[in-house]
């Protein structure tokens, strides 16, 4: 059976495979569809390109529970960030669900994700051992990719912490808070420099100071794990954070507290 | 992809041979292992050598009897591994001993015997993290150059990538390990120790047919486990509930450990799926005992399939706890200069993977 789903991700090219999901961009013009021999990523004719976020069934998994989840996460992110929208947190627009296909369309950003931004991922891919000669020029003088958007790592840390805390206070949780799920939308687009929180599918509504201290440790540790020495960073994010969240901080960063201490102490029995 | 260039390791081919003895110990199994460098850049496990303390059905092992388990078959253990080795203990380069993470007793009684072995044969002792133990050893034998580890057993669960000579954890488990899930919900059903709960679980799996409802627990690249646990026990008391299964719309113990299963390594793939997309790496690494479980190695293999990557794995010999890991790792750390004083030849039961400084890799 085609749906009118099923024929736009055909139209559509991927941009990436993220953590459960193929994400691709395509043009909500169906009318231009057969006449488009070009390319459906030319934007150059103003057409507005939109991202379409396919949680494709995972063969890996029990179908029913397969099924299950998707709805659920499809369904469960929109929510979210029509939450998110009604309290003018910086995210995409909503552009269609469909929770049957697993396909959610959202407004494209257009920049980078603040983990390109600031360098971290997999390293030593390539690991040689001595006998592979190899010269050391390949050091180049390293930019600030931050140069392009007129902005300091600084100024974008402390955007980070401006937006998460906007979104505490309209009491949802993300639930997955790293890097890569925060994009910086390029100063040149229509509604100028943004720092935009994507990727709701394990987010949740909550009002407990407990969820929103996880919901941070997540991201410390992400900042950990991802960018090594990154510890000022993370304090520059949590100073706007703190000064954003007004007299809901004290709570928030008590439980922060406990739970950095139970993180490190978790037992690690062989 | 930034940070992404070739780095020169700085581990320096050995100019003559070396050789490590491995001692294991961490929890209910003892392990002897040597292995030898060439100067080739080549690596032989020369042998590879366990005895397991197999408790009767019900019954976890209790540190105690496990330190008396391994004192009692330390000696046997070790004159088997030198002898299928065909060296003595005056060839051996190092002595590599597990330091941690693991219980207590075990731990001190097989740090015991490598300190004294130590002494009489006047060989340098080199302290081992069991968890970096695991991801060396199977990165060795499968080839992985830099791969997103999971390492699931008994009392870990982690999602492990490297970066700047550190095992860094991306995500782990918030309450118990899927191993002990595992374990504890055989003890239940009353499944034999022998070989270890965790395979009987897999067999019984196989034979179930109906997939039941439980909490499915992700959070980031987190999971938690313990109300998986508490859900599936409490299927055993409901009244459809058939321990030997006859009748229709009825639940089995097989339909429980396979809905254990599908549902638990659900979410460990899921999370280690999280950690390749956040990182951008293509290559997954299962170590620990649950590793061998074949259910969760296809499982994996079908999501790195759907991301155009690949799972490595190894079998029961280097899954599960043993002393040849641990002469892996110890010899890598001291072939970049590194000994454990006498003094210092403690034992710790918290030993967090990233502590460990992996001077080895670039
Ligand atoms: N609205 C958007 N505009 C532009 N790029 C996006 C948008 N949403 C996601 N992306 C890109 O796609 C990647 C995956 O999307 P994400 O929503 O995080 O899915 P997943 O849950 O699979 O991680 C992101 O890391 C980002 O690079
Ligand atoms: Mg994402």
């Amino acid at each position: 059976m085609e749906s009118a789903t099923s024929r736009l991700l055909a139209s559509a090219i991927q941009v990436s495979q993220g953590a459960e999901a193929k994400v691709f961009k395509a043009y909500l013009h169906p009318c231009e569809f057969a006449s488009s021999s070009t390319s459906p990523s030319d934007a150059s004719d103003g057409r507005t390109p939109i991202l379409l976020k396919y949680r494709f069934h995972k063969h890996y998994r029990h179908p029913t529970l397969d099924t299950t989840l998707t709805k659920a996460r499809v369904a469960g992110e929109a929510r979210a960030i029509i939450k998110c929208l009604r309290h003018g947190v910086n995210v995409p627009g909503i552009r269609m669900v469909d929770t049957a296909q697993g396909v959610l369309g959202l407004e494209w950003i257009d920049g980078k994700s603040i983990r390109l931004l600031l360098g971290g991922g997999a390293e030593g891919e390539d690991e040689t051992t001595e006998e592979e000669t190899e010269d050391d020029s390949h050091e180049i003088e390293e930019e600030d990719p931050f140069d392009e958007y007129g902005i300091s790592e600084d100024d974008a840390m402390r955007m980070i912490g401006t937006e998460i805390a906007k979104m505490h206070r309209a009491d949802i949780v993300h639930g997955d808070l790293t890097t890569s799920n925060m994009i910086l939308r390029h100063p040149s687009s229509a509604k100028g420099l943004q720092l935009v929180l994507i990727d709701f599918g394990l987010a949740y509504t909550s009002t407990l100071a407990e969820d929103k201290a996880v919901d941070l440790y997540v991201l410390e540790r992400a900042f950990a794990s991802t960018h090594p020495a990154s510890e000022l960073l993370v304090a520059s994010v949590l100073k706007a954070y703190q000064e954003h969240m007004g007299k809901e901080w004290l709570p928030v960063s008590k439980r922060l507290d406990d739970v950095r201490l139970r993180g490190r102490k978790r037992s690690m029995v062989g | 992809m930034p940070g992404r260039v070739r780095k020169r390791s700085p581990l320096k081919l050995p100019e003559r041979p070396y050789i490590a003895l491995g001692l294991e110990g961490s929890a209910n199994k003892l392990g002897a292992g040597i292995i030898r460098h060439d100067k080739d850049g080549s690596t032989t496990v020369m042998s590879n050598v366990r005895h397991t303390y197999i408790t009767p059905p019900g019954e976890g092992f209790l540190p105690r009897d496990t330190a008396q388990h391994h004192r009692d078959w330390a000696l046997t253990v070790i004159n088997d591994a030198l002898k299928k080795a065909a060296v003595s203990l005056h060839e051996i380069d190092c002595i590599c001993y597990t330091k941690g993470p693991g219980m207590g007793a075990p731990l001190v009684s097989v740090a015991l015997v490598a300190r004294t072995l130590s002494l009489l044969y006047k060989k340098p002792l080199v302290g081992v993290n069991h968890c970096v133990g695991h991801i060396e050893m199977g990165r060795q034998i499968t080839g992985a150059q830099n791969p997103v580890v999971l390492y699931v057993s008994g009392g870990n669960t982690q999602v492990i990538a490297y970066s700047q000579q550190c095992y860094r954890i991306f995500g782990e488990t918030l309450d118990i390990a899927v191993g002990n899930c595992l374990d504890r919900f055989a003890r239940v059903i009353d499944l034999s120790n022998d070989p270890s709960p965790g395979y009987n679980i897999e067999q019984e799996a196989k034979k179930g047919k109906r997939l039941l409802p439980l909490p499915y627990a992700t959070k980031g690249m987190d999971v938690s486990l313990s109300g998986i646990l508490t859900s599936t026990e409490a299927y055993t008391t409901d009244k459809r509930f058939r321990p030997n299964g006859d009748g229709e719309d009825i639940i089995t113990p097989q339909d429980l450990c396979f809905s254990l299963q599908e549902t638990v390594f659900a979410m460990l793939v899921e999370i280690t799926e999280r950690a390749m997309a956040h990182i951008g790496s293509k290559e997954v690494l299962i170590v620990g005992g649950v590793g061998c479980n074949e259910r969760l190695q296809e499982m994996m293999g079908i999501m790195a399939k759907e991301r155009g990557g690949q799972v490595f794995a190894t079998d029961e010999r280097f899954c599960i706890d043993n002393g040849i890991m641990i002469a892996q790792a110890g010899l890598l750390s001291f072939r970049m200069g590194f000994q454990t004083p006498l003094s210092k030849s403690t034992c710790t039961q918290r030993f967090r993977t990233d502590e460990v400084h992996v001077a080895w890799r670039a």
